[in-house]
C-alpha cells in the first residue's frame, strides 16, 4: 500500500543557481515560482493499480521523482510499507562503462539489496532480461530496449511493495512489453501496488483500477480510468483551441445507466438529440449481433461553420476503441452550416460485433486538413448511449472483437510420406 | 546510511577509472609508486638533496614522500567530495540515495590508495636501512583525523558547489596554493619568522608535520595540535550537517 497525502512541490526558477544562495543570505526574492504539484493526495491499495494521466508539464514526472525519493516534497508525506522501485526513464543510475552484470550489482545495491540477495537473484534477473552473453558486455553497447529490459528486471527483483512505471516501458519490443506486462500483473496479484504513468490511454484503461488526472499540479479528477481519460480528452480539445475559446467540460448523466458522461465542447455547437435505432426505426437498448443498427443525431451550429465534419466512435466496455471514423475521413462532402442551422447525421452499419456492451461517442470538428486532422475541434461527447449486443443464434460461434465471417475450406489431400 | 552501498561505490571507484585497460585498478597504485620512485631515487641520488641536520642521503626523499602521500589523500578527498554531487549526477537524480553519507565512498577509496602507498613507503624505509620507530603507530590516528577534516571540508564545500559551480575550479586553485603554503616540499625551518607565526593556523601543517615527526624526526607528534584539528573538523562537520539539512531540498532540485 502506498499513501500520499497533501504533497506539494514548488520549483523556484533562478537565473543562476547562485541566486538561490543569495536569496538565503540576503532574504530577498530572486526567483519565479513554478508550481509542480499542489496538495496531491491519493492512495493505492495492495494489488491495485493507479493510472496517472495528464499533459506534458502537468506534474507527472515530478510526482514520480518524489515517489522514488529523488526529490523531496515541500509539504505532505508519502507512506509506503516497503520499497518503491520502478522503471523511470532509461537505465536508472546505470554506469555505462560497466558490464550488464556489474550494473546488476551496482543498481541492485542502490535499490537496497545486499550482496547475498543479489548473488541469489542474479540468475533470475539475467534470465528475465534474455540478454544472454550480452550481460558480460559494457552497457554502453546496449540498445535502449536492452537497457530497459535490464532496468525492469532489476527493479522487479528488488521485491518492491510499490512499482512505478512510466513511458520507459514503451521502448521495448512488443514481445518484451507483453512479458513485462505479465510480470507486472503477477506482481499485482501478489499484492503489489502499481503507479502507472502513461500517455497510452488504452494501456491505462486495461491495466488500471483507478486513475487520477493531473493538470498544472492539481488532481482535477479521480476515479474510474475510463471517465478520467474522457475528461483528459476534453482538456486536449480545449488545448487545440489555443485557449481562444472557453471549453466547458460538463458531466451529463445518462438516463439509462445513471452513469456520468463527461463531454467537452467549445460552446460553438450543440448536440440536440441522439438515437440508436434498429432496421425498423425503433429505438433500442440491445440488439442481436449481425443486425443493422442506425445512429441518428442532430447537431446545431451556434456560429457559422465553414467546413464541419461529424464523427462517431464505438467503444467496448473496457473503453477500447472498436471503430471510429468521421465524415472527413470517409470522404463525405458536407456543407457550410450557418449560425442556428441544424445538421442531422444518419449512420447505418452492420453490427457484427461480439456480444457485450458498446458505447457511442460523437465528435464534431471544423476545417479538415491532411489525412485525418482538423483545425478546430468543437465537441467531444463520450458514451452518450450504450448498446448491448447479444449473440446471434444464427451466426457462427466465435470470440474476439467482431465476426470476420471467414470462408473456411477443408479438403483431403494425398500426403507424401 | 548503507555501508554496503558505500563499500560497493568505493570498489567501483577504484576499478572503474581504469576499466578497459589491461592493468585496470593497478594503475591507481602505479602512479603513487612512480612518485615515490622519483622522490627517493632521483631527488636523493641524482640531485643530492639533503635534509638539514640529517646525514642520510634518503632523508629528503622520505621527507617529501611522507608529506606528498598524505597530501594527495587529503587534497583528492577534499576536491572530489566537493564535486561529488555534480560528478555523480546521473546516479543521484535517478535513485534515492542518502546524500550526506554518499561521498564517504571517496574517503574510503582514497584511503585504500593511501594504505597501499604507505605500505610501499614503509618497505622502502626498511630496505634502505633508514628504519622505522614504534612512533609510526601514530599514523592511523593522524590519518583518521586528517580524513575527517578532509571529508567535513569537502562535504561543506560540496553543498555550495551545487549552487556556485565556479567553486569547483576555485577549490582546485586554493588547494594548489595550500600545497605550497604547507611545508611538504621545503622544510619548516627555512620559513621567515612571520610566516612561521601564521603556520600554526594552517590545519594541513598540523597533520603533515605530524607525519614528518613520526617518520623523519622519530618523535611523538604534537597531540595537542591534532586534538585541535579534530575539534575543528568536528565543528565543520556539524556546520556542514546543519547547512545540508537546511538546503537538502534545494540541492536535490538544483543538481
Amino acid at each position: 500500500m502506498i499513501k500520499v497525502s497533501g504533497v506539494s512541490k514548488t520549483f523556484k526558477s533562478y537565473h543562476s543557481p547562485a541566486d538561490r544562495l543569495k536569496e538565503k543570505i540576503f532574504r530577498k526574492k530572486y526567483h519565479r515560482e513554478i508550481t509542480a504539484l499542489q496538495n496531491v493526495s491519493f492512495e493505492v491499495k495492495e494489488g491495485k493499480t493507479l493510472g496517472v494521466v495528464g499533459q506534458n508539464g502537468a506534474g507527472k514526472s515530478t510526482l514520480l521523482k518524489i515517489l522514488s525519493g529523488v526529490l523531496l516534497p515541500d509539504e505532505g508525506s508519502i507512506k509506503v510499507d516497503g520499497k518503491i522501485t520502478g522503471l523511470l526513464e532509461l537505465g536508472t543510475g546505470f554506469d555505462h562503462e560497466l558490464t550488464g552484470l556489474e550494473n546488476i550489482f551496482m543498481n541492485g545495491t542502490f535499490l537496497g539489496m545486499d550482496k547475498d540477495e543479489i548473488e541469489r537473484k542474479k540468475d533470475d534477473i539475467i534470465n528475465f532480461t534474455e540478454l544472454g552473453e550480452f550481460i558480460y558486455d559494457p552497457i554502453k553497447t546496449y540498445s535502449s530496449g536492452m537497457l530497459m529490459r535490464l532496468a525492469f528486471s532489476i527493479a522487479m527483483h528488488a521485491e518492491p511493495k510499490c512499482f512505478l512505471v512510466d513511458e520507459a516501458l514503451s521502448v521495448g519490443d512488443a514481445y518484451f512489453q507483453q512479458k513485462c506486462m505479465r510480470k507486472i500483473l503477477e506482481f499485482k496479484n501478489d499484492g503489489g501496488s502499481i503507479i502507472f504513468v502513461s500517455h497510452d490511454m488504452n494501456a491505462v484503461k486495461t491495466i488500471c483500477d483507478s486513475a487520477i488526472l493531473l493538470d498544472h499540479g492539481h488532481i482535477i479528477s479521480s476515479g474510474d480510468p475510463k471517465d478520467i481519460i474522457d475528461y483528459y480528452h476534453g482538456i486536449i480539445l480545449s488545448k487545440s483551441h489555443m485557449g481562444n475559446t472557453e471549453v466547458i467540460v460538463n458531466e451529463v448523466i445518462d438516463d439509462h445507466t445513471g452513469h456520468k458522461n463527461p463531454s467537452a465542447s467549445t460552446g460553438e455547437v450543440k448536440l440536440l438529440s441522439f438515437k440508436v435505432l434498429n432496421s425498423k426505426n425503433e429505438e433500442i437498448l440491445h440488439i442481436e449481433s449481425e443486425q443493422v443498427v442506425k445512429v441518428i443525431y442532430q447537431v446545431k451550429a451556434l456560429k457559422e461553420l465553414s467546413d464541419p465534419h461529424f464523427g462517431l466512435h464505438v467503444r467496448n466496455n473496457l473503453g477500447l476503441s472498436v471503430f471510429e471514423t468521421n465524415t472527413y475521413c470517409s470522404g463525405i462532402k458536407t456543407f457550410t452550416l450557418k449560425k442556428g442551422q441544424v445538421a442531422e447525421l444518419t449512420w447505418e452499419f452492420l453490427f457484427s460485433l461480439s456480444a457485450g456492451d458498446y458505447s457511442f461517442s460523437v465528435g464534431v470538428a471544423n476545417k479538415g486538413y491532411g489525412r485525418d486532422a482538423f483545425e478546430e475541434y468543437l465537441l467531444m461527447a463520450h458514451d452518450i448511449e450504450v448498446l448491448k449486443v447479444i449473440p446471434n443464434s444464427n451466426a457462427i460461434v466465435y470470440s474476439g472483437v467482431f465476426n470476420m465471417k471467414p470462408k473456411i475450406k477443408i479438403q483431403e489431400r494425398l500426403g507424401k510420406e | 546510511m548503507n555501508i554496503g552501498l558505500i563499500l560497493e561505490l568505493a570498489k567501483r571507484d577504484i576499478t572503474e577509472k581504469y576499466s578497459g585497460s589491461t592493468l585496470g585498478a593497478l594503475w591507481n597504485f602505479i602512479y603513487p609508486l612512480v612518485d615515490i620512485f622519483i622522490f627517493t631515487v632521483i631527488f636523493a641520488n641524482l640531485m643530492g638533496s639533503r635534509l638539514p641536520g640529517s646525514s642520510s642521503v634518503y632523508a629528503y626523499g622520505f621527507y617529501l614522500t611522507s608529506g606528498v602521500i598524505a597530501w594527495n589523500a587529503f587534497s583528492n578527498t577534499v576536491s572530489r567530495t566537493a564535486t561529488v554531487y555534480l560528478d555523480k549526477k546521473h546516479i543521484i537524480t535517478k535513485v534515492k540515495v542518502d546524500l550526506s553519507s554518499f561521498p564517504l565512498y571517496i574517503a574510503i577509496s582514497e584511503s585504500i590508495t593511501f594504505v597501499v602507498t604507505m605500505g610501499v613507503f614503509l618497505f622502502l624505509l626498511l630496505i634502505s636501512g633508514y628504519g622505522v620507530k614504534p612512533v609510526i603507530l601514530f599514523v592511523p590516528l593522524i590519518y583518521l583525523v586528517q580524513q575527517l577534516f578532509a571529508y567535513s571540508l569537502g562535504f561543506f564545500i560540496g553543498i555550495f558547489v551545487v549552487f556556485i559551480r565556479d567553486l569547483r575550479e576555485i577549490v582546485r586553485i586554493v588547494l594548489q596554493f595550500w600545497f605550497w603554503f604547507t611545508p611538504i616540499v621545503y622544510v619548516y625551518d627555512i620559513l621567515p619568522e612571520y610566516v612561521k607565526k601564521i603556520m600554526v593556523y594552517n590545519p594541513a601543517f598540523t597533520f603533515i608535520h605530524a607525519y614528518h615527526s613520526v617518520f623523519i624526526y622519530e618523535q611523538i607528534p604534537d597531540l595537542e595540535a591534532i586534538l585541535y584539528l579534530f575539534l575543528l573538523s568536528f565543528a565543520i562537520l556539524l556546520c556542514a550537517g546543519f547547512t545540508f539539512k537546511k538546503l537538502e531540498k534545494d540541492v536535490r532540485d538544483f543538481i
